[in-house]
């Protein structure tokens, strides 16, 4: 396995992280987040890297990382967008949505679009049924979703990603 | 802290899990991911027991006890949920005992048959499929469909080798056990983890299809594959070895390393004798040791050397410092030089011989030269003729940079240096036989299968070479070298030697 080496600020956030929690171990989840907020997934090579900093083994990594859908094990776009497709977005729409940017971005779920934006998946239930339906680009949430506000957020994120280019 | 368990009372240490609790009294509560000697995981659900006045059931391995509470192991409603648990555990397992290796100790059809006995009713069709025969290790093979996901295997690697080589990837159905990316499972105890696993996920690629396990007999014994000198049992049926175990023993751990597991091999090595290969030819075993009594009945005894070892059993050491008296001769050594020491921090020793305080007891008693003592008398060129087993005549006579004939104990047909005679030896599995580990604990090897037609233990031997000779030591019959053993050996004067099951330790 390759050598995984931590960015300088993620080995200054390493200590207050863990000092939040009773157990180094908690620290675990937070700080997973923070190498995908890096690098838009976490890597293997993290994993291995990541459990000798904290001092739990490998496979307690790996199975977290499994585990939950919010990790990427790919890299994978610029955004990362998430279609609820739970009860109340369902009801509200969202198969309509996500047919739509399956269309416009040419890409089915969990692909990722040729320049490297976006990349496209479903989620259980976002907890914001209220507003329904909804859908999350990276840490972001739009509610309230058309087909014609979805159009303009597209347009406006793939101008964003050239103008950062 | 008193509570009852089944009506009865009793009295545990506060921290005591209810299993254990139960298990003291003798209640065996089933269990799959609850191993004694890992981390309590509460993964597999088996171990669910009702509390009365508790709502809900709870799990045995990882809830503690606390006083005054009352456990049911056996209600209606705890068998009722053990059913449903096991129903789950088995809808994706496929029907396999047939051909599966697991059959006869394995915990699913132990529990089903106790607690299931359902009709699936899941259609075979719908059943998750897996990676079957997985070449995993060295020594084990990997059948992902049949596990049940109870971690003890992950736990092992994390806790017992902190090798780390395994862990549970993805959630749900979709779980299943995996390598480390390019890892490989051959620790130096990945053999343990076939014993571990509750079912026929893990099985031994050496065992694996060679018999079947309720045709096994099993014969208490001790492992002789270093100085810790593990206790195991030996599984053999119609007089052929088929695999080495651990065998639970208080304050031990129930662990065996590979390298000794797999030392039942060398009874059925292709190379090793049993007949004599003497200059005269092949001759059978009884004729070996009366061409060696002849050679040496020819000789002086200052001509003769006698040469005691570490790998062999106090009873062959005892009898070689015997025939060496009945000789007259000096030359002979029952010295070793060890530094003995778990090297791993589990079980593996730098000695790797079982038997190195044995002889050590011999040799305060019995006297000789130490091993560079002895290396110049047999440099000096006085002796003609050296009795001895065969790995160490060798060694000897090359750090002497000389050539002597020999007669040999030999379990190899590797010639040794100027050999005359190598003559077939009884191994542990063969005959009854003590040593003592490096931490000075009596060793005790039952015999488990027969020795090939006419091959004796070394004891046996040299008390025939001695009768032979015309100088008999007495020795025809263990409880001799026994008796002899105590009267001879201050330390182990009142040792239980012929008792299984008393533990022993030298002063
Ligand atoms: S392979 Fe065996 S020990 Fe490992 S999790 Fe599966 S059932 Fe348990
Ligand atoms: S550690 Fe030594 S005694 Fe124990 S099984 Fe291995 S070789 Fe045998
Ligand atoms: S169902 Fe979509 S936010 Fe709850
Ligand atoms: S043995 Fe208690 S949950 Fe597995």
């Amino acid at each position: 396995m390759k050598k995984f080496k931590f960015s300088e600020e993620f080995n200054r956030k390493v200590a207050p992280t863990v000092a939040r929690y009773p157990r180094a171990e908690a620290a675990l989840i937070p700080l997973m987040q923070e190498v995908q907020r890096e690098l838009g997934h976490f890597p293997d090579e993290a994993a291995q890297a990541l459990a000798g900093l904290l001092g739990v083994s490998y496979a307690r990594v790996k199975g977290v990382l499994t585990f939950y859908t919010m990790f990427r094990r790919e890299p994978g776009g610029k955004y990362l967008l998430q279609v609820c497709r739970n009860l109340s977005c369902h009801l509200a729409g969202s198969v309509k949505l996500l047919e739509y940017l399956k269309g416009r971005l040419g890409i089915e779920e969990g692909g990722t679009t040729h320049d490297g934006v976006f990349t496209l998946i479903t989620a259980e239930c976002l907890g914001a049924c209220g507003t329904a339906p909804v859908m999350m680009v990276n840490d972001d949430y739009h509610e309230s979703l058309t087909v014609e506000k979805l159009d303009k957020l597209i347009s406006d994120l793939r101008a964003a990603a050239k103008a950062h280019k | 802290m008193k509570l009852k368990i089944d009506g009865k009372e009793t009295e545990v240490k506060p921290g005591t899990s209810i299993l254990g609790a139960a298990q003291a009294m003798g209640v065996l509560i089933p269990r799959y991911c609850y191993h004694p000697s890992l981390s309590v995981s509460g993964n597999c659900r088996m171990c669910l027991v009702e509390i009365e006045g508790a709502p809900k059931l709870v799990t045995a391995c990882s809830t503690p006890c606390a006083e005054g509470m009352s456990v049911l192991t056996a209600s209606e409603k705890a068998r009722a949920a053990r059913r449903d648990v096991l129903e789950f555990l088995l809808i994706n397992h496929p029907l396999d005992c047939p051909i599966c290796d697991q059959a006869g100790e394995c915990g699913l059809q132990d529990y089903y048959m106790e607690h299931g006995l359902h009709k699936s009713r899941f259609p075979q069709t719908d059943k998750v499929r897996r990676h079957k025969r997985r070449d995993i290790g060295k020594h084990l093979v990997l059948d992902n469909e049949r596990c049940i996901l109870c971690t003890r295997c992950v736990r092992f690697c994390e806790e017992i080798t902190k090798t780390d080589e395994l862990c549970v990837r993805e959630r749900g159905d979709h779980s299943y056990i995996d390598l480390k990316p390019g890892a490989r499972l051959d620790n130096d105890y990945s053999l343990n983890i076939a014993d571990l696993c509750p079912v026929g996920a893990f099985t031994s690629a050496d065992f694996r299809f060679r018999q079947r396990v309720w045709f096994l007999q099993r014969t208490p014994s001790v492992c002789a594959g270093c100085a810790t000198g593990c206790p195991l049992e030996v599984h053999h049926k119609d007089n052929v070895v088929y695999r080495l175990m651990p065998r639970p023993v208080e304050g031990f751990p129930p662990w065996l390393c590979d390298e000794g597991r797999m030392t039942y091999k060398s009874l059925r090595a292709p190379g090793r004798p049993a007949a004599a290969f003497c200059e005269e030819g092949n001759l059978k075993p009884a004729a070996g040791l009366r061409f060696a009594a002849s050679r040496l009945g020819k000789l002086k005894p200052e001509q003769v050397a006698i040469f005691g070892s570490p790998f062999m059993s106090l009873e062959d050491n005892l009898a070689l410092a015997e025939l060496a008296a009945a000789l007259g001769t000096k030359n002979f050594c029952l010295h070793f030089n060890t530094e003995p020491g778990i090297k791993d921090g589990i079980l593996m020793n730098t000695d790797h011989s079982p038997n190195s305080r044995g002889l050590a007891l011999i040799h305060a008693v019995y006297g000789g030269y130490t091993r560079e003592q002895f290396s110049e008398r047999l440099a000096s060129g006085e002796v003609k003729f050296i009795l001895g087993r065969n790995e160490e005549v060798k060694a000897a006579l090359n750090a002497a940079r000389t050539d002597i004939p020999s007669s040999v104990f030999s379990f190899s047909d590797e010639p040794a240096p100027g050999r005359a005679c190598v003559l077939p030896a009884a191994g542990h599995f063969e005959s009854d036989c003590l040593f003592i580990n490096y931490a000075g604990r009596l060793r005790r090897a039952r015999a488990a299968v027969k020795a090939p037609e006419g091959v004796l233990p070394v004891w046996q031997a040299a008390d025939r070479i001695a009768s032979m000779l015309g100088a008999p030591i007495r020795l025809e019959t263990r409880a001799a070298v026994l008796e002899r053993i105590k009267a001879k050996i201050p330390e182990l004067a009142d040792a239980p030697l012929a008792d299984d099951t008393a533990e022993f330790y030298l002063k």
